[in-house]
């Protein structure tokens, strides 16, 4: 399948809900993405936010939600084409095992539907950070077998790099918005315009390695259940082996002696297998740690580079 | 016959029909029966006899089913009530057993199977039978036949005197014949006892002169009774046979049965009950203590009865026939009557002491010497025990009073007699010397278990007392004769006792010792300092000091005792005892001389529990010592369970009780150490997480960023997490809070809001005051305090400071310069702190080496990875196992190698801590030498 390139057409004002659901909790916030695919583009061109849950209202109705909201839009003459969903993270922690499931099921039911991720702090920080992301097809088979056991993630011959592709991003403004962010940029003070030279890292790294080592932790313990499985396994296969060898040494004798060979039994059912860990979870925990690291990389690449600008410049004074 | 019981519960069909079943039965089995006899001659009770009847009835009607199926040659019905039969009789069996086997059973038992078997023989008629017949018949025949097998004397008995039921088939006819047929039945029965009786009548005659013989002895009131007065006639008769049969055996039952016979025979059994009745009234004299025996004998079986019935007829000596002469063997002969008894199911324990008081007092005004008084004495305080049958249930205090009087007394007499009673457990029976004699009295019996066991039922009355009641109190009081009969028994031992037994009894007195603490010796220490000595000192001065006698008693025990038990037990008290009063040193080199810890776990629980209590005790002794490491150390095991209640056996915890069954919980609570020995919880607590406190929160500062911190105390933790869980947080109240309160100021280094925390008026009194020497242990805290405020100051703030002045340090922490100085050295030696003194400032320069936090975090994701590559290497490891081993050959050098590789960064990461390390001392050393 080709990639889709993706036009926003309404970014700012994606990014302003964004902003507006953020001011609302610190929670993640997502929603749902509209538009239409234009040729081989997709194009984004509104969205709406799911609302944050409260305990009160348990029983509240999110499709029932979702198509009033379609309706509604459709009434205005809106693009209400259901194309996808966006998230917000923090950090980079947005691979989990819901996401996989929900981006699943859209892409199950919408082809085209795409994740949007969006990080509020790194774009705070000055860059903005707004990803779209798919599934690839390997990934999506394997979602649809359910199959993941080591052995069905191996025959799949999938990695963590090959779980998500990522899919490229241009973004257009309308004119109207064009000369809103100008008047914007020449109303801001240069405090704002520069927080891109910050030269603060320990913060933001330190999250990243604390959150980074929760990744690893949970990696290890992965491995340590996957190990103590494939022993199991190997432990019972030599058991099964010997079983069989005896068996057969035992038939041996009772022909020897012209006796009729002892029966057949279910080996399967005397040797159950043990039941061998998902391995998607530590799929997705590699993936998640990779992020991690790029981010870090990102950032640290960045923060060098800002702090040798600060040491020539302190030396050029 | 089963018109008597139809007629309902006449005496007189009982008697006769037991007298029925007598006859047949072997002799041996009648002597019982007919003591039950007896039993229920006097006063059988109107529901027992109903019972009896209730079953009886339901067999009789069984057997008419029977009959009358037998008449028209059901076999299924026959089968099928036969089988009901025998389930009645099964159910019966309690009564039969006490009746025997009703004859009128034995007669259905064998018309059947003489019925059955003629049938059998008639095979005309089995063809005829239909074949649901044919086949009961034969199952009933081999049923019968089987069934009958247990009960072959009776039916052969039975089978002599076929007339007997001939009679009774007769009287069965006309179902309710009446007062004719009762009679003839009556005679029948008589009939048959009789002829019976007269194999045995030349026996039976002689009993009876012997009867005669013993009655005459008794004087004229029984002769006399013998004419008016049935009841007594009975009474005493009865009372003679028993002492006699006692004696010579069951042989003579038999004829027993004859004298109960002819005497139940012509008295009306209701009469002569009433007549008892009002006769004990009148006689007033022996009414007090008569009654009550009376009233103990009528619950027991057996003969004691019988001998209490004695004393109804004669007043003054109530064990002895009047004019008997009383010497010991006789007297000792009643003793063993008495203890006979002694154990069995329905006799009345406190009759029987009464009757051992009274065999004492006989003796004594006898003058038959120290050595059956003795023995009776022991006896006395046996059954005194034995008085609970139930393990669980403790003495009452009258009892328990009379038992301590007794000892008491039983100690006077082996004192008063030191060298002419030898007693001991050993001396067999026979060859003990109780009568007076020139050589000196052998009495069985061993004082020591006595007092074992009275020490014992003492913890017993004290775990059962409200702890927070006067009897409480009361009941505490008699510790000090309970002492002091251990102290007399000890004295006794000493001289006479072998090691093992003196053994036994010094560990006696060391349990009741160990866990006092001595005021006076605490007072003369003192006052020899103060040397201001009242009379009042001098006085109380007088005693051995207690430490002084646990060390005697101890050494004598780790030198003497062979079993291993005792001398545990001496070595944890001896612990306990140094402990209490602050020996920490010998207290600590005993523990670890004796290498209890390694197995104490083998021991059993109360040892454990007394292990328990001595580590507590430790660990106090360690805190108001100042040696906080090993306070926590001593307290940790037990207080980190959150078990300490159970584990110092001062209580059970309820979440258990689902756990654990009631007899566990029996078991459990005899376990339990009295209150009155109790360690404050509390108290442990407290000093628990105090030095926990001290221990904790300056090695928090230290490692705050290490990630494998590892607690020092999991239950300070909980502590600090609970107070922090607290939404809102006001001024505390318990000593917990005071404690988290006071951990918290101490976190920031504010020594004087934590020193508030711990020392004040709540906590005074609730924990500080608890300790004999409050004064100084409050010192020692606030010393503790501010030393390690200190430190938690330094950890903590050490990264804001360049430098900082030690005099600033003395000043905030009130402490003087040098220790400032001692405490601020030790934590560079120890590399815990990054700094150097600057002599002539006098002030602590930082070296600023300590990891930032990011470095930290760094460091830490490190390892983790350097975990992970481990783990993940080693799924590939059973992945080359698993598959092939060619593959591996090759492999292995290289994944060698790799480890090598591994081995060496680690070696590298090692230099370069050492270079770090030695950098740092360098830098030390150095800049020492610049300052000089």
């Amino acid at each position: 399948m080709q990639p889709l390139y993706l036009t926003l057409r309404l970014s700012s004002i994606v990014i302003i809900k964004h902003y507006q659901e953020e001011g609302q909790g610190s929670e993640v916030v997502q929603g749902v993405l509209l538009g239409l695919v234009v040729d081989d583009r997709l194009e984004i061109t509104n969205c709406f936010p799911f609302p944050q849950h409260t305990e009160d209202d348990a029983d509240f109705d999110e499709v029932q939600y979702q198509m009033e909201m379609m309706r509604s839009l459709r009434h205005v003459n809106i693009d209400h084409l259901h194309v996808g969903w966006y998230q917000s993270t923090y950090y980079g922690s947005f691979v989990s095992r819901a996401l996989l499931d929900s981006q699943f099921s859209y892409q199950h039911a919408i082809e085209e539907s795409v994740v949007l991720i969006y990080d509020p702090i790194k774009t705070a920080q000055g860059s903005l950070s707004l990803k779209a992301y798919r599934l690839t097809p390997k990934l999506m088979e394997i979602c649809k077998e359910k199959d993941f056991t080591p052995e069905g993630l191996k025959k799949a011959n999938i990695g963590f790099e090959h779980m998500f592709e990522e899919v490229p991003i241009v973004i257009k403004n309308s004119h109207l918005i064009s000369v809103l962010m100008w008047e914007l940029e020449d109303k801001s003070t240069v405090a704002d315009k520069h927080e891109l030279l910050n030269l603060s890292s320990s913060n933001h790294l330190e999250k990243s390695l604390q959150l980074l080592m929760d990744r690893v932790d949970d990696m290890s313990q992965d491995i340590v259940k996957y190990n103590t499985y494939s022993r199991n396994l190997s432990k019972q296969q030599q058991q099964k082996h010997q079983y069989l060898q005896r068996r057969q040494q035992e038939n041996a004798q009772r022909q020897s002696r012209g006796e009729p060979p002892l029966p057949e039994e279910d080996i399967t059912k005397m040797f159950k297998p043990p039941q061998p860990p998902p391995r998607m979870d530590t799929l997705l925990i590699a993936g998640q740690i990779n992020n991690y690291c790029q981010n870090v990389k990102e950032f640290t690449s960045q923060n060098l580079g800002k702090l040798f600008m600060a040491e020539a410049l302190q030396g050029h004074n | 016959m089963s018109r008597f019981f139809a007629t309902g519960s006449d005496s007189e069909s009982e008697e006769s029909s037991s007298a029925d079943e007598i006859t047949p039965k072997a002799p041996g089995t009648t002597f019982k029966q007919s003591l039950l006899l007896s039993d229920d001659e006097e006063d059988t009770k109107r529901v027992v006899r109903s019972a009896k009847d209730k079953r009886f009835e339901e067999l009789t009607n069984l057997i008419k089913t029977i009959r009358n199926a037998m008449k028209i040659r059901d076999m299924a019905k026959c089968l099928e009530e036969f089988e009901q039969l025998c389930r009645a009789f099964l159910k019966s069996k309690n009564i039969v057993d006490k009746e025997g086997v009703p004859s009128f059973y034995i007669r259905l038992l064998a018309d059947l199977e003489d019925y059955l078997n003629q049938l059998w023989e008639d095979k005309e008629g089995k063809k005829k039978m239909n074949k649901n017949n044919a086949k009961a018949l034969s199952t009933l025949r081999q049923k019968i036949r089987k069934y009958n097998r247990d009960y072959e004397t009776e039916i052969a008995a039975y089978k002599e005197n076929p007339q007997e039921s001939a009679d009774e088939e007769e009287e069965k006819e006309p179902e309710d014949s009446g007062s004719s047929s009762d009679s003839d039945g009556d005679g029948g029965d008589e009939g048959v006892s009789s002829k019976s009786f007269l194999k045995k009548k030349p026996e039976a005659a002689s009993e009876a002169s012997k009867f005669l013989k013993s009655a005459k002895g008794s004087g004229d009131e029984s002769s006399s009774s013998d004419d008016d007065d049935d009841d007594e006639d009975w009474g005493s008769d009865t009372v003679d046979s028993g002492s006699e049969s006692s004696d010579e055996g069951e042989g003579r039952s038999a004829s027993l049965a004859v004298v109960f016979l002819k005497k139940t025979q012509d008295s009306d059994k209701p009469s002569e009950k009433k007549l008892g009745k009002k006769k004990k009234p009148k006689k007033k004299e022996r009414l007090e203590e008569e009654a009550e025996e009376e009233g103990g004998e009528e619950v027991e079986g057996g003969w004691e009865k019988v001998k209490g019935g004695v004393p109804l007829v004669k007043e003054k000596p109530k064990m002895f026939a009047k004019g008997t002469e009383i010497n010991t063997a006789v007297v000792v002969k009643k003793l063993n009557e008495i203890l006979q008894a002694r154990g069995k199911k329905g006799t009345d324990r406190a009759a029987q002491i009464e009757l051992l008081h009274a065999l004492a007092a006989i003796a004594a005004e006898n003058n038959l010497g120290q050595g059956i008084l003795v023995k009776i004495k022991f006896n006395i305080i046996a059954s005194l025990y034995d008085y609970n049958p139930n393990l669980a249930a403790f003495m009452k205090p009258d009892m328990w009073k009379k038992c301590l009087d007794c000892i008491d007394e039983l100690l006077d007499i082996l004192f008063d007699n030191n060298n002419h009673i030898f007693i001991g457990e050993n001396i067999a029976e026979d060859s003990e010397n109780l009568a007076i004699s020139d050589q000196p009295f052998r009495v069985r019996g061993c004082v020591l278990t006595l007092v074992e066991r009275m020490d014992e039922e003492f913890t017993k009355i004290m775990q059962n007392t409200d702890p927070h009641s006067q009897e409480y109190v009361d009941n505490l009081k008699d510790e000090g004769r309970v002492c002091g009969i251990v102290d007399r028994l000890l004295a006794y031992m000493e001289n006479k006792g072998s090691t093992e037994e003196i053994c036994r009894i010094y560990l006696r007195r060391i349990m009741h010792t160990y866990y006092k603490f001595d005021y006076k010796a605490h007072r003369r220490s003192l006052g020899l300092q103060g040397e201001s000595k009242s009379e009042q000192d001098q006085e109380e001065s007088e005693g051995e000091d207690s430490a002084v006698i646990m060390d005697r008693l101890c050494k004598f025990i780790y030198a003497k005792d062979r079993t291993d038990r005792i001398r545990t037990c001496a070595i944890l008290c001896h612990i306990y005892h140094h402990a209490l009063h602050s020996r920490w040193y010998q207290a600590r080199d005993l523990m670890l001389m004796s290498h209890l810890q390694d197995n104490i776990q083998h021991a059993d629980p109360p040892v454990q529990i007394l292990y328990n209590r001595t580590m507590v005790q430790l660990g106090i002794c360690a805190f108001r010592q100042g040696m906080i490491k090993d306070a926590h150390n001593a307290l940790l095991d037990i207080q980190s369970s959150g078990r300490a209640k159970e584990l110092l056996g001062q209580g059970l915890l309820m979440r258990n009780m689902q756990e654990r069954n009631a007899e566990q919980e029996k078991i459990e609570k005899r376990r339990q150490v009295p209150f009155h020995m109790h360690i404050n919880l509390e108290l442990l607590e407290c000093v628990y997480l105090v030095s926990a406190m001290l221990l904790e929160i300056p090695y928090m500062a230290a490692h705050e960023f290490d990630a494998r911190r590892r607690m020092i105390s999991k239950q300070f933790h909980h502590q600090l997490r609970v107070g922090e869980r607290q939404p809102l947080l006001g001024p505390p109240e318990s000593m917990r809070e005071h404690v988290v309160a006071a951990s918290k100021a101490m976190k920031m280094g504010d020594w004087r809001t934590c020193h508030s925390f711990i020392i004040n008026e709540k906590m005074n009194s609730k924990v500080w005051d608890l300790f004999p020497e409050t004064q100084r242990v409050r010192e020692m805290l606030v010393r503790k305090i501010q030393e390690e405020s200190l430190r938690t100051y330094l950890f903590t703030y050490s990264s804001v400071y360049d430098s900082i002045s030690m005099e600033t340090l003395s000043e905030m922490f009130e402490l003087e310069i040098p220790t400032v100085h001692s405490i601020i050295s030790k934590m560079i030696i120890n590399e815990e702190l990054m700094a150097s003194l600057d002599q002539p400032t006098q002030t602590v320069v930082m070296h600023r080496t300590e990891p930032t936090s990011l470095q930290n975090m760094a460091l830490q994701l490190a390892e983790k990875l350097g975990s992970l590559v481990e783990n993940n290497e080693r799924v590939f490891d059973l992945k080359q196992g698993v598959y092939g081993g060619y593959f591996n050959r090759d492999q292995k050098g290289g994944y060698q190698q790799k480890q090598s590789y591994q081995r060496g960064t680690l070696n590298q990461k090692g230099g370069y801590q050492q270079k770090q390390g030695g950098y740092q001392r360098g830098g030390y050393r150095n800049q020492n030498q610049s300052n000089y």
